[in-house]
């Protein structure tokens, strides 16, 4: 029974190891197909506001290659839209990323089909990556074949790439020329030197000065940016940490996960040192009489080994089975969408199994040998007997492994706890508009004629309009939860202030719809005026941040602008249009008219509950008539909102599952402790009835020890947790306070779940018959 | 009348067959006796003062304690029974071998309700009575066997029981440290207590007023 929980506890055990280490070498592998990847930079702009974002103008890369000899190449890495593409009756859409000639030349990624110094040559040239070229062409070689891209491209393949690593940090569908981008007026129109949409990677030759590169690039920025003002300066970021760049979080997991598996791999080793040390005190006298029948001290430790081999060996397959099973599907349930899949194949992932062994052979030697030492060691005449007296010094350093897995164990329940009260606290705030009732359309369906699309939707809206059940309607590009990148810098010349604001456009029901006071000012009127357009709305921290007290005669304007600028005519109240782990920046709503399909990418209904799928289903007949390559779908707002939380959600979930494993296998460890205490003190226990003591007392004496032990435990962790969180707590711009009971809550626990474990186990010893551990030799 | 056994069975079932290890067993005890158990080894001695002393059930009888009905009682009731009015005295001490002396001594206090500094007393008084105050913070390991048996004894009384169930209490001392114990019992006795011991030496049988004897379970 308790070998069998004990391989079950090792097999989690090193499963979850090798589940958080896999991520973790997955994510130290990814990139490995870029060859030289120190020698590739790219510049981040940081704005004298404090912004800081990788795009940059596009014509910074040409001139950057131009004027520093110690760049070899460049090419821009950026998306203008995602291309449809036809291949006789398929039309698919993927990711598409437009490159310049030389992107081979930055990143050497290898080609299965084509060649890598042609590729890009043609400029309707099109490289796919494996995945959409096994979509439409199958297993065939499509070098050659030409795809209609955009009802009017005719794109001829040139190359496909050997297979991504899919947590490799290019997340590819298609790559085609800039070239292709420069026939498009409205590029033309924004790349210059006033808008940053591109980033931008060079490969710089080996041993170049970055610090010189870097000034050089800041002159060119003071040279040419339309204005250099707002610019504090860009920084050389070498590509090797672009992806802790782009995703902070992507840190604190990495990092998370390396701690978590040290920890776990301690806890189950301490367990096993535990209980090893446990068997051999019942085996002293065995060991004793090997020893006087000849056996040599290393003959015993090599047994004790070979034994531990066994279970340990036994518990890596199993593990190895859990891993591939239930433990990677999982994390890719969690992180998948955030990160990328990751899967496990024999051909790349081969070290993984080498790690795995190398580990259990570690395991095992150093939980066969170290308990072994002491005892093979000891006086024949002391072990014959079965006894030790020398128990006593054994106790400290049991004890201290036992505070270490209970400490380790509840800083896990702790940071659960406080983290699941976080992510309460972010799904319950009073989000500054109400989320409850709403259904939201995606209405961004790629018409193919889009005026009469718009006619359409005008008849939709007025029958929507006269619908009992909807109570409210808006057209918007962006929803809370889904506002995109896109801002604004105006100036503000009464408080000489640039104020860079979030931007959106929206219609006049907006923030009727989602319930968003209005604090000064007024909302949007759609009949009021056709010069509407010319009139913007922005949020309480806008207003701040301008430095106005009302917006009386009030206008946003461009620096160095002569144009009238936008009239405010309202101020909203601040509400959160993003998580609650970024804060509310300034924002402007731009006018849109309802119907402008071509702005417009959220269809918001307030309705009555209960009526969605019936109004979904009228909406998705009336989308059904028009020419669109998608097809309407509709969610709750609700839904969405919660929906930002998914990756944080995940990383609870993994944190809750170590916590509980933690604390499983930790009481494992001591389960199996008090049941070898309670045959040491048999007799003892024998005594201590015979005179009068219930069974009650006794279970407080055999457990009694180990709960102050985990009490030490809890007392280590809190300071750790609280330390730990709060540092967490803090790259959250709205959070909680940790509160002592959460702390206490999660020591509670660990007590409890152990008093639990020892209770059984002490019951049992208590209930014992004394007349049968007392019965004289 | 202290205690009554009337015809006491107690079996153990072992491959279908039943072994008896007591067999009709008829005993009475009356308050002040000083009752000497013998009989060769496996006679059953030790099982019936486990018997007496409430420690083991027994099969099929009756058992009748200062007339409460033993066998109808239930566990805690019994528990609260033997642990009032017997004090129990082992052939190998059985003293915990982490405790000192006067900790030894104090221990049965500790489970019933006495103050700390009635148990202060009560230990105080024990020490002093058995000659060992000086050894009261000694570990048993650094005792004698006699000085050992010494304050098993005096655990045993320290609660004021009636009766005390010694078994083999001389067994694991020389000649000079069992006439010591031996003594005792008979000082103890002439005091007012009950004693049951299980011994198979004739010399301290005769410290007895009765001798008790058993073969194979059964009273002869």
């Amino acid at each position: 029974m308790l070998s069998v929980l004990n391989i079950l506890g090792l097999s989690i055990g090193i499963g979850s190891v090798l589940t958080l280490m896999f991520s973790v070498y997955a994510y130290y592998t990814a990139d490995t197909n870029v060859a030289d990847q120190e020698n590739i930079y790219y510049f981040k702009t940081i704005t004298t506001g404090g912004d800081s974002y990788r795009e940059n103008p596009y014509p910074m890369m040409d001139k950057i290659v131009e004027t520093s000899p110690q760049v070899i190449a460049g090419t821009h890495l950026h998306g203008w839209g995602n291309i449809w593409l036809e291949r006789g009756d398929k039309e698919l859409q993927e990711r598409t990323d437009y490159v310049d000639p030389e992107f081979f030349e930055v990143f050497s990624l290898p080609l299965k089909y084509g060649d890598t110094r042609t590729a890009l040559k043609n400029k309707y040239s099109i490289i796919l990556t494996n995945r959409v070229s096994q979509k439409i062409f199958g297993d065939t070689n499509p070098v050659g074949e030409t795809l209609i891209g955009a009802d009017s491209l005719n794109l001829t393949v040139t190359g496909v790439f050997e297979p991504i690593s899919p947590y490799s940090s290019f997340r590819l569908g298609v790559v085609l020329s800039n070239e292709v981008l420069k026939d498009n007026p409205n590029f033309l129109s924004q790349s210059n030197w006033s808008n940053s949409f591109s980033p931008s990677y060079l490969r710089v030759r080996p041993g170049t000065d970055i610090a010189q590169l870097e000034n050089h690039v800041n002159q060119l920025v003071q040279n040419n940016y339309a204005d250099p003002s707002v610019i504090a300066k860009l920084k050389a970021m070498p590509y090797t940490e672009s992806r802790m760049d782009s995703i902070p979080v992507v840190r604190t997991i990495i990092g998370g996960n390396i701690a978590t598996s040290f920890f776990v791999l301690l806890i189950v080793l301490v367990n096993l040192l535990n209980l090893n040390t446990s068997t051999m005190f019942r085996r002293t006298k065995d060991i004793a009489v090997r020893k006087i029948l000849g056996g040599s001290k290393n003959s015993v430790v090599i047994q004790f080994c070979i034994e531990n081999g066994i279970l340990v060996l036994l518990s890596v397959l199993i593990s190895g089975g859990l891993f591939l099973g239930f433990l990677l599907p999982k994390m890719n349930d969690i992180f998948g969408a955030d990160f990328g899949k990751i899967s496990f194949s024999l051909e790349n992932d081969y070290p993984v199994i080498l790690y795995a062994i190398g580990l259990g052979l570690l395991v095992t030697l150093v939980v066969g040998i170290l308990p072994t030492l002491r005892f093979v060691s000891l006086p024949i005449s002391t072990g014959i007997k079965g006894k030790l007296d020398d128990a006593k010094r054994n106790f400290f350093i049991r004890n201290f492994f036992i505070i270490l897995q209970f400490t380790i164990a509840i800083l896990f329940i702790c940071i659960a706890i406080i983290l699941n009260s976080q992510i309460g606290f972010m799904k319950n705030a009073d989000l500054g508009f109400k989320k409850e009732n709403i259904i939201v359309g995606a209405i961004d369906l790629e018409y193919k004629d889009i005026e009469s699309a718009e006619l359409n939707f005008e008849v939709l809206l007025n029958e929507l309009e006269a619908n009992p059940y909807v109570q409210s309607i808006s057209t918007s590009e962006a929803i809370p939860s889904d506002y995109r990148f896109n801002y604004t810098t105006f100036y503000e010349p009464n408080t000489d202030r640039d104020v860079r604001m979030r931007r959106s456009y929206t219609d006049d029901g907006y923030l009727k719809t989602l319930e968003i006071p209005i604090a000064m000012g007024r909302d949007f009127d759609g009949i009021q005026d056709n010069t509407e357009e010319r009139r913007v709305i922005i949020n309480q921290t806008a207003m701040q941040a301008l430095g106005w007290n009302s917006i009386e005669g009030k206008r946003l304007k461009y620096k160095n602008d002569s144009d009238a600028g936008y009239s405010v005519v309202g101020v909203m109240e601040d509400f959160h249009y993003q998580d609650l782990q970024n804060a509310v920046e300034p924002l402007v709503h731009f006018y849109r008219d309802k119907k402008n399909l071509g702005s417009h990418r959220y269809l918001s209904l307030r309705i009555e509950e209960g009526q969605e799928e019936t109004i979904a289903n009228g909406i998705r007949l009336k989308f059904a008539q028009l020419d669109s390559r998608r097809n309407y779908e509709q969610t709750y707002l609700s839904d969405k909102v919660s929906g930002q939380y998914r990756l944080i959600d995940g990383m609870l979930k993994t944190i809750n599952v170590v916590a509980l494993l933690t604390i499983f296998i930790s009481c494992l460890g001591m389960f199996g402790l008090i049941s070898f205490m309670a045959k040491r003190r048999i007799k003892e226990i024998g005594i201590r009835k015979v005179l009068g003591a219930g069974v009650f007392k006794i279970v407080v004496l055999l457990s009694k020890d180990y709960i102050i032990l985990v009490g030490i435990g809890a007392l280590l962790a809190f300071p750790l947790a609280w330390y730990l969180m709060n540092a967490w707590l803090g790259s959250f711009a709205y959070s909680i306070n940790i509160q002592w009971w959460m702390l206490a809550l999660g020591g509670l626990v660990a007590v409890l779940i152990t008093s639990v474990t020892l209770g059984i186990q002490a019951v049992k010893s208590a209930s014992a018959n004394p007349v049968k551990s007392l019965r004289t030799e | 009348m202290l205690l009554q056994l009337n015809n006491i069975f107690k079996w153990v079932n072992s491959g279908g067959q039943r072994i008896f290890l007591l067999k009709d067993i008829n005993l009475e005890v009356h308050e002040g006796e000083f009752i000497s158990i013998m009989g060769p080894s496996g006679s059953g001695k030790s099982t019936l003062l486990n018997v007496i002393g409430m420690l083991d059930d027994f099969d099929e009888g009756e058992y009748d304690f200062l007339h409460e009905s033993v066998h109808t009682l239930k566990e805690k009731h019994r528990a609260n029974l033997y642990k009032e009015y017997i004090g129990f005295v082992f052939q190998s001490y059985h003293l915990l071998d982490d405790l000192t002396v006067k900790e030894n001594l104090e221990m049965p206090l500790l489970y019933k309700k006495y103050k700390g500094s009635e148990r202060k007393a009560m230990v105080a008084d024990m020490l002093d009575r058995f000659n060992i105050v000086g050894k009261k913070d000694l570990f048993p390991a650094q005792l004698s066997g006699g000085q050992q048996q010494l304050v098993g004894v005096a655990r045993a009384l320290i609660s004021n029981p009636k009766l005390i169930l010694a078994d083999e209490p001389t067994g694991n001392l020389n000649s000079q440290q069992s006439e010591e114990i031996m003594e005792l019992f008979k000082k103890l006795n002439q005091e007012g207590v009950t004693i049951i011991q299980v011994t198979h030496s004739e010399k301290n049988a005769a410290y007895g007023s009765r001798i008790v004897s058993l073969l194979d379970g059964r009273k002869v």
